[in-house]
C-alpha cells in the first residue's frame, strides 16, 4: 500500500489540485459500443416504438418512473433478444443506460453508458462554475477525466433499478413476441 | 495496453471497474470475472435473500451450527476481529435498530427484525466454514461485504495478468498495480465538490459519512444509519471518514470506527496496517 496524502503536496501542486471540481460525470460506452459489448457482433435491427398514454401510464406505475419512456432506442437482436436505451433521473444523478435482454426475457446485461452526478439547484450553479474552471491553466480541466476515482458513502442505484424495472414492463407490453 | 472500463449495478450501487493496463490477459474475459466475483458476494452476503449465507445465518435458531461458504466464512472472520480489536465498535447487528427508526424498510430484515438485540458477538466460528450461533442474530453485512467483493474482484483480475486496475462499489475503492491515482473524496457539506485527499497505489479506501442517509427525526434533529452499537447512538457529524488499508473489507469496516471513535480508533486503524483521514 502506498499513500501520499494530498496535506504534504508542495502548495503549487496543491493549488492546482484544488481547482473547483464541480459534479462528476463520466461516459463508458457509446451506442454502438454498448450494442457491441452486450451482443458481441449479431446484427441488430431497429424497433422504434411509439407508446399510447395508456401504455405510457402502465408503463409508470410499473416503475415508479415518472418522465415518459423515448421508444427510438430499442434494437431486436438476431437470436431474438433485445436492446433498450433509457435514462433516469434520480435525486442525485442522471443516467443513461442500456438493457440487454434475452429472448426468454431474462435480463442478460445492464450497462451504465453515462453517469452524471446532479445535485438540483447545484446543477444549475455547477454549469455556471464550470466556465471558471481551469481557466488558468494551460487545458481546462476535463470533467470525468482529471477525477479519477471518487471515494464516498455509497449512493444508492435504486433508481436505475427502477428503471431497469421499466425497461422489463416496455419489453412484457411492447416487445414480447415480436 | 488493452483499455477498459465499465459501470454496472451491483451491490445495491454503481461498481466501476477500469483496467488500464490489463498485461497479457483478455480484458473482457479479465472484467467479467471481476464482475463475477462481485456477484457471487453479493449472492452468499445479501441482507435481502432468505436463501444466501446471510439470510440463512438471520433464520438460525440459537445453538445452530450452519456450514456457510468459504468467502462468508473468511467476512465473518475478518467482522470478528473488527469487533474484538475495536472494543465492539464495529457489530454488524444493528439492522434491526435502523428499522426501527426508519432508516431502513421492514422488509430489509425480514423475520430477524424482531430480534432486539443482535450482535456479532454471538457468531462463533468453528473448522471447515462453520458458524456456530449462540443466539438469535441480524446480522447485515453491508458495512464490510462491500469492501470484500472489491477484494475479490481486484483478485480475479491479478490472477488473469492485470497489472493495471481500480474497482470501484459506489466509493469503496481499491487501486491494483503501482501506479498512484489522484483520490477525490465529497465536500461532506456540499457533496457534488470533490476534493483531493491524496495518491494511492496499491491499496484501498473507503469513505462512511452521514450525507447520504441522514434523516430527520420528528423532534428535528438528525438521524444517520451510522448507529454506536454501543449505546444505540448515531452519528450525525458533517464530516466524512475516509480510511486507507490495504484491503478495501478492512477499510470499510475500518470507517465505521473511525467515525464512532474519532482519535479513539487510532490504535485499531494501526493494528490493521490502515490511516484515517476526516474531512
Amino acid at each position: 500500500m502506498e499513500w501520499r496524502p494530498a496535506g504534504i503536496w508542495p502548495l503549487v501542486a496543491l493549488g492546482a489540485a484544488l481547482s473547483p471540481v464541480v459534479a462528476a460525470a463520466r461516459v463508458y460506452l457509446s451506442v454502438p459500443q454498448a450494442q457491441h459489448a452486450i451482443f458481441g457482433d449479431q446484427v441488430l435491427t431497429a424497433f422504434p416504438v411509439a407508446l399510447t398514454p395508456a401504455q405510457q401510464d402502465a408503463v409508470r406505475q410499473a416503475s415508479s418512473v415518472s418522465h415518459p419512456f423515448q421508444g427510438n432506442r430499442i434494437w431486436k437482436a438476431a437470436d431474438g433478444g433485445w436492446l433498450v436505451i433509457d435514462e433516469v433521473v434520480g435525486k442525485h444523478e442522471m443516467i443513461t443506460y442500456a438493457v440487454g435482454i434475452d429472448a426468454d426475457g431474462a435480463v442478460r446485461r445492464v450497462e451504465v453508458m453515462e453517469y452524471q452526478e446532479s445535485y438540483g439547484q447545484e446543477v444549475a450553479e455547477a454549469r455556471w462554475l464550470r466556465q471558471f474552471v481551469g481557466k488558468d491553466r494551460q487545458a481546462p480541466l476535463r470533467l470525468g477525466q482529471d477525477v479519477e476515482a471518487i471515494s464516498g458513502a455509497t449512493l444508492s442505484a435504486k433508481h436505475l433499478s427502477d428503471g431497469v424495472r421499466r425497461v422489463l414492463a416496455v419489453h412484457a407490453l411492447l416487445l414480447r413476441g415480436h | 495496453m488493452n483499455a477498459l472500463r465499465r459501470c454496472r449495478p451491483a451491490l445495491g450501487t454503481y461498481v466501476d471497474i477500469a483496467l488500464d493496463d490489463a498485461g497479457d490477459a483478455d480484458a473482457r474475459d479479465a472484467l467479467e470475472s471481476a464482475y463475477g466475483a462481485i456477484a457471487r458476494v453479493e449472492s452468499l452476503m445479501s441482507f435481502h435473500r432468505a436463501d444466501s449465507d446471510l439470510g440463512r445465518i438471520n433464520a438460525a435458531r440459537p445453538g445452530t451450527t450452519l456450514r456457510v461458504d468459504p468467502w462468508t466464512a473468511e467476512v465473518l472472520a475478518l467482522a470478528l476481529a473488527l469487533h474484538a480489536v475495536s472494543d465492539g465498535a464495529f457489530d454488524c447487528g444493528v439492522a434491526a435498530r435502523l428499522v426501527a427508526r426508519g432508516l431502513l424498510p421492514a422488509s430489509a430484515t425480514g423475520p430477524c427484525g424482531a430480534v432486539g438485540r443482535s450482535t456479532l458477538a454471538d457468531i462463533e466460528p468453528r473448522s471447515g466454514a462453520r458458524v456456530h450461533l449462540r443466539a438469535r442474530v441480524c446480522l447485515d453485512l453491508g458495512g464490510i461485504a462491500k469492501g470484500f467483493a472489491v477484494d475479490r474482484a481486484i483478485e480475479a483480475l491479478r490472477i488473469r495478468g492485470v497489472r493495471d486496475a481500480m474497482v470501484n462499489a459506489g466509493g469503496d475503492l481499491r487501486v491494483l498495480g503501482p501506479r498512484p491515482r489522484l483520490i477525490h473524496v465529497r465536500h461532506p457539506a456540499r457533496p457534488s465538490e470533490l476534493v483531493p485527499l491524496g495518491e494511492l497505489a496499491d491499496g484501498a479506501i473507503a469513505t462512511s459519512g452521514a450525507y447520504f442517509s441522514r434523516a430527520t427525526r420528528a423532534d428535528g434533529t438528525f438521524d444517520s444509519a451510522l448507529v454506536d452499537p454501543l449505546d444505540g447512538r448515531s452519528v450525525t457529524s458533517a464530516c466524512s471518514f475516509s480510511v486507507i488499508a490495504p484491503r478495501c473489507a478492512v477499510a470499510d469496516g475500518l470507517t465505521k470506527v473511525l467515525a464512532l471513535r474519532g482519535r479513539l480508533a487510532a490504535p485499531c486503524l494501526a493494528h490493521f496496517g490502515a490511516r484515517g483521514h476526516v474531512s
